[in-house]
């Protein structure tokens, strides 16, 4: 299947660079993560804060859906949490940005080896996925709340 | 804070500030350990090389450490001779930098040292991380004659021994991990174990009672109290421990061996994910 453009793209990337500048990059991408985090003033549909035993910090999901049924993520993370959590985080609110909460719930994950590479996929390091799955998970109570609203 | 001159072995831990003043040495080798795979390249105090505990210490086909071969090439490249004092910290609490410290042991190199408090305490103090990766002339380092497996790793075979002779066997993991109510520690995944439970016999003391919140290990009195009058341990008992997959059991190892003095501490590195799988091997669940 195809993944949304801004996903594909950041994909397309990792998959271009050798090992050691996809490090780079994926740092980069972890740096940033507070930059995804609420704005002042910033207002969501939904907001899911939770501390899970799959993740060794605090994960907060924030969504709001324009009117032209566009989802927007917003997440914040515990200081605990891994790099290639933070850096996933960047990733997914900019990748997934701008598409259909139908949209995200069909994203595979089989992207995030892609991304991460082989060298970096370790047992210990699963909670890249966790991310997505938290994503999914607000989307699917955004999307039950939109279905009781017209019914 | 200065390091508790009770302890049996002192001279192992250093503190921050220590490193901080002797990050220029001749003769030291300051190295990063980490279970985070990128913490490193994030930022690490200055002058440091990283050792990664899967990618340099293990055998990528068998479950295993690496030969002597590949370990003396490590040290050649980290520019490590025999005589170098290897400084170890990392995350966690240090339970990598200890498992690394650990395997460097096994390899017979004993001028090995922890940075008290670790990576955290390094940050919390405010002191300089660095993303610039050292370089190093290789160095000297000949291949060790073997790797010292019988004096301080256990396997499977002593381990049922040491619990069929109801000798110390010390579980290191979570209170939930050691009654078999949960297969893999809190936050963590699943690492692929069928049966949850403990080795019979075995105690539980896990590695979180030696280590105050910094980070620090406990003074020598707090860890005498755990493991002697608590657990009424001494210090020339036969010890095996054990955790999932051994870095928690290095840090208990390291504690029991350096800070305590004890002189027979082996650490079983196959631990719960190779015990809780095994065909015959028993297990004892307690509530």
């Amino acid at each position: 299947m195809s993944y949304p453009a801004k996903l594909e793209a950041i994909i397309s990337l990792f998959e271009e660079l050798p090992d050691a500048e996809k490090r780079e990059t994926l740092i980069a991408y972890a740096d940033q993560a507070k930059a995804q985090e609420p704005g002042e003033g910033e207002s969501f549909d939904l907001e899911d804060v939770r501390k899970d035993e799959e993740c060794t910090d605090t994960v907060a999901v924030f969504l709001r859906v324009d009117p032209a049924g566009g989802a927007h993520f917003r997440i914040t993370l515990g200081r605990q949490v891994q790099t290639l959590t933070k850096a996933m985080s960047s990733i997914l609110c900019k990748g997934l940005d701008g598409i259909t909460p139908e949209q995200i719930l069909a994203i595979p994950a089989d992207f995030v080896p892609k991304i991460v590479g082989a060298e970096l996929v370790r047992l210990r390091s699963q909670t890249v996925y966790y991310l997505l799955t938290r994503m999914k998970g607000i989307v699917k109570v955004w999307l039950r709340r939109k279905q009781a609203g017209e019914s | 804070m200065s390091i508790d001159s009770n302890y049996a072995h002192p001279e192992v831990l250093v503190t921050t500030a220590w490193v901080a003043d002797h990050l220029k040495d001749d003769g030291i080798r300051i190295i990063e350990s980490n279970e985070d795979v990128l913490l490193y390249d994030v930022g690490h105090i200055p002058g440091a090389v990283h050792i990664d505990w899967q990618r340099d210490l293990q055998d990528h086909t068998v479950r295993d450490y690496i030969q002597p071969e590949a370990f003396a090439s490590l040290c050649r490249r980290n520019g490590i001779t025999p005589e170098t004092t290897c400084i170890f910290y990392g995350d966690k609490s240090n339970w990598w930098s200890c498992y690394a410290l650990w395997v460097f042991r096994l390899f017979g190199h004993s001028n090995v040292k922890i940075m008290d408090g670790g990576r955290d305490k390094w940050i919390a103090e405010g002191r300089p991380l660095t993303r610039e990766v050292p370089s190093f002339p290789a160095a000297e380092y000949p291949v060790p004659s073997a790797r010292l497996d019988c004096e301080i790793r256990a396997f499977y075979d002593e381990a049922l021994a040491q619990s069929k002779a109801s000798r110390p066997l010390i579980d290191v993991r979570s209170p939930g991990e050691f009654k078999g109510l949960v297969t893999h520690m809190p936050e963590y995944p699943q690492e692929g174990v069928l049966r949850g439970g403990h080795i019979p016999g075995a105690q539980s003391v896990p590695w979180k009672e030696a280590v105050n919140p910094d980070a620090t290990f406990k003074n020598a009195a707090e860890l005498k109290k755990i493991y002697e009058e608590n657990l009424g341990l001494k210090p020339d008992d036969d010890v095996i421990v054990y955790c999932r997959i051994g870095e928690r059991s290095s840090h208990t190892w390291f504690v029991l061996n350096y800070l305590l003095g004890f002189t027979k501490v082996r650490n079983y590195d196959g631990s719960w994910t190779e015990w809780g799988n095994r065909v015959g091997a028993p297990i004892e669940k307690s509530a």
